[in-house]
């Protein structure tokens, strides 16, 4: 008996680790072949080892507009995750905590916006942008995302959560609304707002379709829609693989950064309390 | 009395204005980035704006529903790659969505079970891709699934030789067919179609190139989904699994009696975000193919995105959305007809 | 949280974004494309410009940047070059938002939609050089009998043969007519490398059609189904069956040229351009150009294409970018191009001196004589991509087919186009 439930075990682990190793090896080819040769890339894709290490396509990478892509990609994301993270808790809190008139409303119509697929908005937001007189301007590519349905949705469902007598205890100290908001309960709402701005970060950052409609000039581009010009169309370099890989990894690094600095956070929000 | 029944009433308003002014960004940014460019784009879709000024000019005519009809009735270029983006969406929806979960529950339930060494780990690796941005993620398969990749090199590890995956437009089911032995479209099959693609196109399956998307969709999603499992797996009382294992049940029972009816919300909100994703796949066409062999890879998004942008032909471009906006709106809501459980209405 | 720190913090970003808006708010919605003042014209002021164009490679990429520079030292104004990844979509994107590119190659395909919608600025007229340029390429830039655009240069297919593969198989003269070309193909088809390959669209096959006695457009009528298209296009298949001939995607290249480059093909059909390319990229390669072989029955043909500069009425710097033309039209800096990345000057006395100092690839002009413009039909740009999407499947696809489809395309584009 003891047999059989060990050979279970292991082949539990086996294929544990096989899965492993399907999610993790494209990123260390990635990493090994951003460091290998043209030809070395094509000759050997297995390997994510180098026959020789060659910094070339990291220097191509620099000749490329890099270090204004990565300006422009920090620009967006702390634009953006900022307004998220002040805006959506504003709003998520009144949906949660205040009671006004036609809030109700309010809160369907917001639930109705998270159903609208991102996608089907490309074209009228190019159309609004440029009603605006904001397309191919920095405000251009942040306005549109600077807020967003989900991000409410968690934050009020995360007041809804906080006990009513915290904040009946802060009226009766005198505190206002906003006072109470902002000095008593925002505060304790510091993981739903970690969970929020990793989350705004990582969706801002990554974007491309957003970024792509929303300007046409090469200096507003961002790591997403500049690297993909090294892809797609005219100047796709062709099996030039260890250039787009050098630029697929230097973008990737900064968002597994604040992955696994704040880790536990989006680990712990996905699984509640359990003993490791 | 009357003094604190309009103390309380002010108290009411005072709390009314904060909550409007409280949601007052949000909704802005709301009206003006999603309803009225909605709007707006709903008239190009009736006009016939060429893309030069704006769309409200004097020179910009309604023309009724042209666009539409041009795309939806009228046998012609535009009608066929609408069918032939829809056909290879639709595929593209029916591998990805189970494939995604069911992978997503499969490694949730083994990374749940108690005593797991390395748990974190194996955690972290899974949900990893799906931090990343689809530009690198289509770079790493375009490199994965090129003629000399990774892909290619193990199956010639195996001594066979493989398809030169983006280049190849052959519809698996076909291949599947002609394996069989079936060559050729019986005329039944060629003779008629629906907008503008033969039937026997519409049996074509998924091409040789969209596999290779398809195995990208499920590798960067199926983290996130099994994120989303896991606090419905833990949130099983152990004590109902306990009394099915002492009734004898063994391993699969316990799934199907046990298990599986209590994520039965999870698996629900997991298939529809699902079903709203896949239909949207727009990036990775853009990076990887460009709808690429023979319009195999075409998708409606990327179809309204080239039809205005690259063709000038916005009206038809924001018809096309609306379309695709039209069938994902459908298809959640029959989706919540067929599987809807009333246990977990909000 | 400290409430100074938070309302500060809370000021800050307000005002941030506040500042942002009204600093970076450019042009406020859209223009209308308007015709230009005549002080507009006459003036060219200092704003900068914008080139956006599609380049055929490093040397292209470079010599553009380089002549962009030589203006800027000459007349004061900065040009920025924008090298694009597909030029038609982001110049409509340009158009749509209303910020076009002050200066653009347009091709003849492209050049009749914006002609059409009248966005183009009619300048060649004012410049001197106005009747400098072939008759052929004039007309290609002419709507409704308005020269419209200054044609930039021109190219045409020929025969590029890798000299050090072709000895090495003992062959002599170079292929007359197709029966020698698959002959020929055969023989270099050896040890991993193909004996021909051809790009995989309408501007790298239709010369064939034309070779074979047959036509694209005659008049109103698309001829695409015409028993002699369908034997060429089935001539091009029956050497990608017999695996003498390949396509760039089959070799795993962005374009013939590449191909041929890193000798993966011994001889390819392509244009001028890619004497740049080579030049560049891969100046190891030893190669000859010959005229295209003739068809079956005799007939020479071959394809010419050419680009135009294009100018938005509503550039900013109108006068600027017209000047930015005449510069680039002279004929000095064409054959500056000329010798960058291989193209024929637009400018027939530039043309001349073409041919004498490039002996080697007087095949180019002398082809002109019997060239094809590549097809040019308003509103055609979805019809010819579906096409291009067929053609590219030639090797496993019906060539009867595959012309069937783009013929009722293409005329259903011609009907409503009348």
């Amino acid at each position: 008996m003891r047999r059989r439930r060990l050979w279970k075990r292991g082949l539990m682990y086996l294929v544990l680790a096989l899965f492993a190793v399907i999610y993790i090896y494209p990123f260390l080819l990635d990493v090994g072949t951003a460091f290998k040769t043209d030809a070395d890339a094509t000759a050997h894709p297995l390997s994510p080892v180098p026959s020789h290490w060659v910094l070339a396509a990291f220097s191509e990478l620099g000749q490329q507009d890099f270090p204004r892509w990565l300006m422009n990609s920090v620009i967006v994301a702390v634009f953006v995750t900022a307004g998220r993270v002040l805006f959506d808790s504003m709003a998520g809190y009144a949906l949660a905590r205040l009671r006004f008139r036609g809030r109700g409303a309010l809160f369907s119509a917001i639930i109705a916006v998270m159903a609208v697929p991102g996608v089907v908005l490309l074209i009228p937001t190019f159309l609004i942008l440029k009603q605006l007189g904001v397309y191919n301007t920095y405000p251009g590519l942040v306005l549109p995302l600077l807020t967003d349905a989900a991000g409410v949705f968690i934050m009020r469902q995360f007041f809804l959560s906080v006990h009513p007598s915290i904040e009946e205890a802060a009226r009766i100290d005198g505190a206002g609304i906003f006072r109470t908001y902002w000095s008593v309960v925002l505060p304790m709402a510091r993981p739903a707002l970690l969970t929020l701005t990793i989350l705004s970060f990582q969706g801002s950052w990554n974007n491309f379709s957003m970024v792509l409609v929303a300007h046409q000039s090469p200096s507003l581009d961002t790591l997403t829609t500049g690297v993909g010009r090294l892809v797609s169309g005219q100047l796709g370099a062709g099996t030039q693989y260890p250039l787009q890989l050098a630029a697929a990894m230097a973008m990737t690094v900064p968002v597994a950064i604040v992955f696994f600095v704040f880790q536990k956070y989006i680990m712990r929000t996905g699984e509640g309390a359990v003993k490791e | 009395m009357i003094p604190a029944r309009r103390g309380r009433s002010a108290a009411r308003r005072r709390e009314a204005a904060a909550g409007w002014l409280m949601s007052a960004p949000v909704i802005v940014v709301l009206v003006v980035f999603l309803v009225a460019p909605i709007l707006m784009a709903a008239w190009v879709s009736i006009s016939d704006w060429t893309g030069i000024g704006s769309p409200f000019s004097s020179g910009v005519h309604n023309v009724g529903l042209a666009n539409y009809k041009a795309l939806l009735s009228t046998s012609g270029l535009p009608q066929q790659q609408l069918g032939e983006s829809l056909r290879n969406n639709l595929y593209y929806v029916i591998l990805v969505v189970p494939l995604q979960t069911a992978l997503a529950l499969g490694l949730a339930l083994i990374v749940s079970r108690k005593r797991l060494a390395g748990r974190g780990f194996f955690r972290t690796a899974y949900y990893f891709p799906s931090i990343t941005s689809s530009v690198a993620v289509s770079i790493l398969f375009l490199y994965i699934f090129g003629t000399t990749g990774v892909v290619n090199a193990l199956i010639s590890n195996v001594g066979l030789h493989g398809p030169n995956w983006f280049n190849d437009p052959d519809g698996i089911l076909h291949l599947l067919l002609s394996g069989l032995g079936v060559t050729h479209a019986p005329s039944a099959l060629a003779d008629h179609g629906f907008l503008g693609q033969p039937w026997w196109e519409w049996l074509a399956g998924p091409s040789v190139a969209m596999i290779a998307i398809i195995a990208l969709a499920i590798w960067t999603t199926s983290g996130t989904f099994m994120l989303i499992f896991l606090p419905a797996i833990y949130a099983i009382p152990a004590d109902l699994e306990e009394a099915a294992t002492m009734d004898g049940a063994n391993a699969w029972q316990r799934f199907r009696s046990v298990t599986l009816p209590m994520l039965r919300p999870t698996l629900f909100l997991v298939l529809t975000l699902g079903l709203i994703s896949t239909w949207q796949v727009f990036d990775q066409i853009y990076l990887m193919s460009q709808g690429n062999p023979a319009g195999t890879t075409l998708t409606p998004a990327y179809l309204a995105y080239v039809t205005s942008f690259g063709n000038q032909q916005w009206g038809q471009g924001a018809a096309i959305a609306f379309i695709l906006f039209a069938i994902i709106v459908v298809l959640t809501i029959a989706q919540r007809l067929i599987i809807s459980d009333r246990r977990d209405t909000a | 949280m400290k409430r100074k720190t938070a309302l500060t913090a809370l000021t800050a970003l307000t005002a941030g974004l506040v500042t942002l808006t009204t600093a970076c708010s450019s042009s406020n919605g859209f223009s209308s494309g308007t015709s230009p003042s005549a002080t507009q014209r006459a003036k060219a002021s200092k704003t900068p410009l914008t080139l956006m164009f599609g380049s055929s490679g490093t040397a292209e990429t470079n010599a553009v940047q380089a002549a962009a520079k030589a203006f800027t030292k000459q007349s004061g104004i900065g040009v920025q070059v924008i090298p694009a990844s597909n030029l038609t979509q982001q110049v409509a994107q340009g158009f749509a938002g209303g910020q076009p590119p002050d200066l653009f190659y347009l091709d003849p395909l492209t050049f009749q939609s914006y002609a059409k919608d009248g966005v183009l600025d009619a300048y060649p007229a004012s410049l001197p050089n106005a009747s400098g340029f072939s008759p052929a390429l004039q007309q290609a830039f002419t709507y409704q009998s308005t020269f419209t655009c200054d044609p930039k240069d021109a190219s045409t297919l020929a025969l590029y043969i890798n000299t050090a593969d072709w000895a090495a198989a003992g062959l002599g003269a170079p292929p007359a007519n197709w029966s020698q070309l698959q002959a020929d193909a055969k023989k270099l088809t050896t040890g991993g490398r193909v004996g021909l390959v051809i790009d995989q669209t309408h501007s790298g096959m239709d010369e064939f059609f034309y070779q074979n006695g047959g036509t694209v457009l005659d008049g109103d009528q698309v001829q695409l189904d015409s028993p002699q298209d369908v034997q060429a296009l089935t001539f091009l298949k029956s050497m990608l069956t017999q695996g003498i001939m390949k396509l760039p995607s089959q070799l795993n290249a962005g374009f013939s040229g590449q191909a041929f480059g890193e000798n993966k093909a011994a001889m390819d059909i392509i244009g001028n351009w890619e004497n740049g390319e080579l030049q560049t990229d891969y100046p190891n390669v030893k190669f000859k150009v010959y005229p295209l072989p003739t068809g079956p029955s005799g007939t020479r043909a071959t394809l010419s294409f050419t680009n135009c500069w294009g100018v938005p009425k509503q550039s900013k710097n109108l006068a600027g970018a017209i000047d930015f033309v005449k510069f680039l039209t002279g004929a000095q800096q064409e054959m500056t191009f000329a010798k960058a990345f291989g193209v024929i000057p637009s400018l027939e006395t530039a043309q001349t001196q073409y041919t004498q100092t490039f002996p080697q690839y007087a095949t180019f002009v002398q082809e002109l004589s019997y060239a094809h413009p590549d097809i040019a039909i308003a509103g055609a740009t979805q019809a010819l991509g579906a096409f291009d999407s067929a053609l590219a499947q030639l090797a496993s696809g019906n060539p009867a087919t595959i012309l069937k489809t783009a013929q009722t395309n293409l005329q259903a584009v011609v009907n409503q186009d009348k």
